[in-house]
């Protein structure tokens, strides 16, 4: 990472490496602001830290310092402190580097030390290049959307091997809409500063003030999930604002419906439209472009010599990658040429893999098994509805019923969407057929993803 | 209460099972009765629930007919 900053900085130092609303870092600043992170993180004596702040310009210096230095460094999500201790706790972080009010020391669990990062980033030292250590671990924390939050270890030696196709594109300027704790946030990052892009990062990172930072601040990328992508098309038509002018639209972290692609190729008719399948376990699988939902079936075909290749086992994907994680935390070390279950289902159709679900996302309707994504695919095409969250619900008589939570659009007749939300599903199986459709202002999501477990 | 309970079961069918008709209070709600399958009668607990907060297919015994739902609202 530092190499990157470092190659940006001597291309031209005055340009715009991090810009949000109240202010632009240019890359010869981020740069001394990483090597003032470096020398303070080698003073500090630490070996792992955590990370609790979200300023888009001190993380990437951190992060970018981390990765010069050998310290493995986990930014926390943007939780609340009682979340944020709990994670602190769960991955046993002997120090935690933050200038959050709400995060004191006496807030810290016994021998857990907290540092300033404004304290650490003012360190004073004098710029030295410094040899990248053989060894330089990174921790990610996935979401949980599907229970506790996982650790997965990652190296940034393999992390910035994935760049290696990335061209120089210094007039792109990237929307962070991911958070920076996020697999995919850190493979934004990743692709911005290798091309010595810029990374345009309002906050919050929900849809709105991404709409806001495409229109103001020139946004020409953006890389999001496609709830978010629904959320944002949404304030779209409330506003009747221009439509920014993009030059590509990427989209994963979560299955994607093919209704979305329709709306997003008709609201961005000239942009090209781009397709992630990753996992911070497992890294990027590579994207399609052809505006279709799910993955080529040619992605199976792939072979012993490629760093990552696929297969299906019994409907679901599993995957063998050469540039995903070191491991879980707390086990050891994975096979990189060990196949594993993603825990996507999927189904081949007209030469595509498309995605049914999570396996754990499964709904169990007195025995018979309902993919949600199935069913939410058709409710979301239907008008006035923004989003769907369709998941499964505890009932007495068949242990589940399909549920379903929508949000209508602004002025929509709830009425008439609950009949159009049974017409367009019943052809369905029985089971599948929403047996209870109830209207919200908002769905419950997890890093901009839809959480499909009942609440509890 | 009595009247808002009936007027829950009687949408509801009027909806899932329009060739059913009027639903009189002792009307069997399954088989040869309204013929709510099993995921007709589970989609009903719902409603029921979603409305007053607790659903009589909870219990040990399942009602039968319109005036067991009520009986139990009555006694809950």
């Amino acid at each position: 990472m530092i190499e990157f900053l470092r190659r940006g900085a001597e291309a031209g130092p005055q340009r715009p490496a991090v810009v949000t609303h109240e202010q632009t870092v240019s890359y010869g600043e981020l740069l001394a602001m990483a090597e003032r992170a470096a020398t303070g993180l080698a003073a500090l004596g630490a070996e792992r830290i955590a990370l609790a702040d979200h300023e888009a310009a001190p993380v990437v210096a951190m992060m970018a310092a981390a990765a010069s230095t050998g310290v493995e460094v986990c930014l926390l999500p943007p939780d609340e402190a009682e979340q944020v201790l709990d994670l602190v706790v769960r991955f046993d972080h002997p120090v935690v580097v933050t200038d959050r009010d709400d995060l004191p020391a006496s807030a810290l669990p016994d021998g857990v030390r907290r540092v300033g990062l404004g304290e650490l980033l003012a360190t004073t030292a004098e710029v030295t290049v410094r040899e990248l250590p053989a060894r330089r671990p990174h921790l990610v924390l996935t979401t949980g959307t599907t229970g506790a939050p996982r650790g997965v270890r990652h190296d940034w030696g393999r992390l910035v091997r994935t760049t290696a196709h990335v061209r120089p594109a210094a007039d792109e300027r990237w929307l962070l809409a991911f958070g920076l704790h996020q697999f995919a946030g850190l493979q934004v990052l990743l692709h911005v500063f290798a091309a010595g892009a810029t990374l345009v990062a309002p906050a919050p990172r929900r849809p709105r003030e991404g709409l806001a930072a495409m229109r103001a601040l020139a946004v020409t990328h953006a890389s999001a999930t496609p709830t978010y992508w629904r959320f944002l098309l949404a304030e779209l038509r409330a506003d009747g604002g221009p439509v920014p002018s993009l030059r590509q639209i990427t989209l994963g972290g979560e299955a994607i419906p093919g209704p979305l692609l329709g709306e997003l190729a008709a609201t961005f008719p000239d942009t090209p439209v781009s397709q992630v399948y990753a996992a911070s376990e497992f890294g990027s699988t590579g994207s399609m472009r052809d505006r279709r939902a799910g993955l080529s079936t040619a992605v199976l075909e792939r072979g012993d010599d490629a760093d990552v290749a696929l297969k299906v086992v019994d409907g679901e994907l599993w995957i063998r990658s050469r540039t995903g994680m070191v491991g879980y935390y707390g086990e050891p070390d994975v096979d990189a040429e060990e196949w594993r279950p993603t825990g996507d289902l999927v189904a081949v159709e007209d030469g595509r893999l498309v995605f049914l679900g999570r396996s754990s996302e499964i709904i169990n309707v007195g025995g018979v098994k309902v993919h949600p994504l199935v069913v939410e695919e058709r409710i979301g095409a239907v008008a006035g509805v923004d989003v769907a969250r369709v998941y499964g619900r505890r009932n007495p008589m068949t242990g589940q019923i399909v549920a379903v939570e929508v949000v209508a659009s602004a002025g929509a007749d709830t009425t008439a969407i609950d009949a159009a939300i049974r017409a367009a599903c019943a052809d369905l199986p029985s089971a599948s057929r929403p047996r209870s459709i109830r209207f919200v202002d908002e769905v419950s999501t997890t890093g901009s993803k839809i959480v499909r477990r009942e609440a509890p | 209460m009595q009247d808002r309970v009936e007027q829950i079961v009687r949408e509801f069918v009027a909806r899932v099972k329009p060739e059913a008709g009027e639903v009189a209070v002792e009307t069997p709600l399954y088989a040869d009765g309204v013929g709510l399958d099993s995921l007709e009668a589970a989609e009903l607990s719902a409603v029921l629930e979603d409305e007053f907060g607790t659903d009589p297919f909870q219990g040990e015994t399942m009602p039968e007919t319109l005036s067991d739902i009520v009986s139990f609202y009555a006694t809950a």
